[in-house]
């Protein structure tokens, strides 16, 4: 047997709730398809219904027609299982704590892998034989490795699992190979690195892949680097429309068009002479023993005071875990003590400035923050309406003033409903709005920004990028870290760029 | 089939969840049905004393259970802001406090509470019987609250390691709007309800095991005489003990079983009103774990 073009009816609910009514979904064999969308939409829901991998006794679930346990017993399933891999979002629940990662990457099918060491160099840049065994020989718990050597380890897996496939001549079924959110703990580079090892092996002999994601900037890379096998490319969204779930073609050019135009209009104006800083940094501080150093130059030859100017966006730039999250608690007051020295407006901070000032004068009056994990920082067992109850502003937010403020980053028709909707019950793309809108109602001198696209579909992300714009023109300093970089670099110029250091 | 799958499904998950419910129902239709014999077949000063007794025990415990949240909410908050607001002196001092209490045995430290209640009963200070129910309950619920205090600071802590905490404060909201509102009422509700229940469970056990403790005689002036009558202080006495003593007759005499339920009604009552009640109290807590996912 060997299976042509998958093509999926799925219908998935809980507890009597239909929450995925998705129809023809299809996988064209022998190409590599996008899955696009906001966070909690159900990317990840149908890709396991496709696998077999729900459980039926949690969830009521029908593929094309047939209950799951019918679904999940037939031939074709269990080929797209044994021949394929699926990489699961998050790294740390694919692996096995009681074996080592090398053990792992040695373990079921992927035990016939001749030469492994090839996937494991180009995913280690740099690293020798020792420098591997030591990542190897690890458990993955409890702490080591780290997030992005995981993800990796998974990434290894199912790149050798592709190498693995049976000869073309051979017409043994084919596999269907899953990356679920398969950058979610990667770099930029790294990701791209991912990409081009992905591609490579698709140049050489196409295979059937589905790739979960909702890092836009993913079909930068992969335009402009694999335009010759462009044409075996699929780009699909998946998006909520009037309550129902949606699936359509995803024009490539509908994103690189708008981050270019976004690069074009930047302005960024730092240049701007009237433009006074209202906040600014020094380059040296040191939170929790730790040294950090706010550059220029992407070296860090350069310190430089960090200087958010009135009505211009400041991106701060670095490798995941050098600090940046740390830095802006930091300016935020939220982390007290240590070397720290800052100007806000006219007001002087240190690290000894009171908890009691903080309160007074400058959370949610003169500098706010949105965090970076809208689950952790939003009240789930709160109404939309009651998140934002208790805000510092100068008029009550009555029902028309929330509704027209929540439009600008929700549909004019969905504000309605959501108003009175438990936050838990939004998905990860409404939560992460509602997070930043929370902290845009509020009218102070800058705003702090903490991975503000994440988890968000390409019309949401347009729209914060505008709602910044607007909160620009009205005067308010923006600091962004993010590490969507192609977006920011564009909207904050070269000008506005900062680079943050682990100091010696 | 699809429709019957999905009703056999909410009608698992409201068994599942509703065990708190369940319980609550059977303590409630079990002390009816006790009542209810007790009416036809129980002496009227004996039934009057149990029924002091019982609503007693369970005003003493509901008390217990106002001034543990209370003193919990007081002492939890206290010490947060304390911490942070840097008052490093006072907030070692409170936590000293704290654990010097926390330190204490309850059934001791309960045992010298009792000693300064009768020595203001003998003084005629509290003279009203609810006023001495109400003095008695403050004292379980000073080496009883800890629990509370300890759950609420939990909570915050718990709170304060997300962004939760300061994504709000950074948002200008008021602390204690984060800590009572959005903490405690909207996110801890399921865990305080619990944590009371459990309370009331322990303030009932500590009642009766005090009671009998001094009826067995602690001191000529720390008797139970001297406090108002409770399910333990009936427990205690000289017939009820006797009641108790009688179930051990029908291991040699099966026939007496039906005995029990007649002649020695009076202890078996009180026997069956602690445990079936702990039972219920220690049922309802876990079913509500259970249901909120605590």
């Amino acid at each position: 047997m060997v299976i042509n073009n998958l093509s999926f009816d799925i219908e998935i609910a809980a507890e009597g709730k239909l929450i995925v009514d998705i129809r023809d979904f299809s996988l064209e064999r022998g190409r590599v398809t996008f899955l696009l969308g906001e966070s909690g939409i159900g990317k990840s829901l149908i890709s396991r219904a496709l696998y077999g991998l729900l459980d039926p006794a949690e969830l009521t679930v029908t593929v094309n027609s047939r209950p799951y346990p019918e679904y999940t017993a037939g031939e074709s399933v269990r080929e797209i299982q044994r021949q394929g891999f699926f990489v699961f979002q998050e790294p740390s629940s694919h692996l096995n704590p009681l074996m080592t990662l090398g053990d792992q990457l040695r373990e079921g099918t992927l035990a016939r892998a001749t030469d492994r060491s090839e996937v494991l160099h180009a995913l280690w840049e740099g690293a020798d034989e020792r420098d591997l065994g030591s990542i190897l020989d690890v458990y993955p718990k409890p702490y080591r490795p780290s997030g992005g050597e995981k993800q990796r380890i998974l990434l290894a897996m199912a790149l050798e699992k592709i190498d693995m496939r049976p000869p073309s001549e051979d017409r043994s079924p084919e596999g269907l190979f899953v990356f679920d959110e398969p950058s979610g703990s990667l770099d930029n580079h790294y990701r791209n690195l991912f990409l081009d090892l992905l591609f490579d092996r698709f140049r050489k002999r196409p295979f059937t892949a589905l790739v979960i994601t909702h890092d836009y900037s993913m079909i930068s890379r992969v335009t402009r680097t694999n335009w010759d096998v462009m044409d075996r490319v699929d780009f699909r969204e998946l998006a909520r429309r009037r309550g129902k779930l949606v699936m359509n073609d995803f024009e490539p050019r509908t994103y690189t068009g708008w981050v270019e135009g976004l690069r074009r209009s930047t302005e960024s104006g730092l240049d701007d002479p009237d433009r006074k800083p209202v906040l600014v940094v020094e380059p040296f501080l040191e939170v929790f023993g730790r040294r950090l150093v706010v550059t220029r130059d992407v070296e860090g030859q350069q310190p430089a005071r960090l200087t958010v100017p009135r009505g211009a966006m400041v991106y701060l730039k670095a490798p995941s875990g050098t600090g940046k999250t740390t830095l802006v608690k930091r300016v935020m007051g939220l982390i007290p003590g240590g070397t720290f020295e800052a100007k806000l407006k006219d007001i002087r901070l240190t690290g000894t400035t009171p908890r009691t000032f903080w309160h007074e004068r400058i959370w949610g009056r003169s500098m706010t923050m949105v965090f970076q994990h809208a689950d952790e920082a939003l009240n789930l067992h709160s109404t939309m309406r009651e998140t934002l109850l208790g805000l510092p502003v100068r008029e009550p937010l009555t029902t028309e003033r929330m509704t027209r403020l929540a439009g600008e980053l929700f549909d004019g028709d969905e504000v309605g409903d959501l108003l009175g909707k438990k936050v838990r019950m939004l998905s990860g793309g409404q939560k992460q709005r509602l997070n930043l809108l929370r902290a845009l109602a509020l009218l102070t001198d800058v705003l702090i920004l903490d991975e503000p696209l994440n988890g968000l579909d390409f019309e949401s992300s347009t729209r914060v990028i505008d709602m910044l714009h607007r909160k620009m023109h009205a005067g308010m300093g923006l600091l962004v870290i993010s590490h969507n970089e192609e977006i920011f670099d564009a909207l904050a110029g070269v000008d506005g760029t900062y680079y943050l250091h682990a100091g010696q | 089939m699809k429709i019957a799958a999905n009703t056999m499904a909410r009608i698992r998950l409201a068994f599942l969840s509703s065990q708190h419910a369940r319980w609550a129902v059977l303590w409630f239709a079990g002390m009816a049905v006790l009542l209810g014999w007790d009416l036809l077949f129980l002496n009227r000063p004996a039934l009057a004393q149990i029924q002091t007794a019982l609503l007693n025990s369970l005003v003493g415990g509901f008390l217990v259970v106002l001034f543990s949240m209370v003193l919990g909410w007081l002492s939890a908050l206290g010490l947060h802001y304390l911490e942070q607001g840097g008052n490093r002196t006072s907030y070692l001092l409170l936590t000293f406090s704290l654990n010097l209490l926390r330190s204490l045995p309850q059934i001791i430290g309960i045992l010298l509470g009792y000693v300064v209640l009768t020595i203001l009963i003998l003084q005629d200070v509290l003279r009203a019987p609810i006023l001495q129910v109400v003095s008695m309950s403050f004292v379980v619920s000073l080496f009883v609250f800890l629990e509370v205090s300890d759950l609420i600071r939990e909570r915050i802590g718990h709170y304060r390691a997300l962004d939760f905490f300061d994504a709000m404060l950074c948002c200008g909201i008021k602390e204690s709007r984060i800590i009572n509102t959005e903490i405690l009422r909207k996110n801890s509700l399921a865990h305080l309800v619990h944590k009371a229940v459990a309370v009331f469970g322990m303030a009932v056990f500590l009642q009766c095991s005090i009671d009998f403790i001094i009826s067995v005689g602690l001191s000529t002036e720390v008797s139970s005489t001297n406090f108002p009558a409770t399910l333990g202080s009936v427990l205690a006495r000289m017939d009820s003990k006797q009641d108790i003593l009688a179930i051990g007759m029908v291991f040699t005499d099966v026939s007496y079983i039906t005995a029990l339920a007649f002649r020695h009604l009076q202890g078996i009552n009180i026997a069956f009103i602690i445990v079936f009640t702990l039972v219920c109290t220690y049922n309802i807590a876990n079913g509500l774990v259970r249901r909120y996912h605590l």
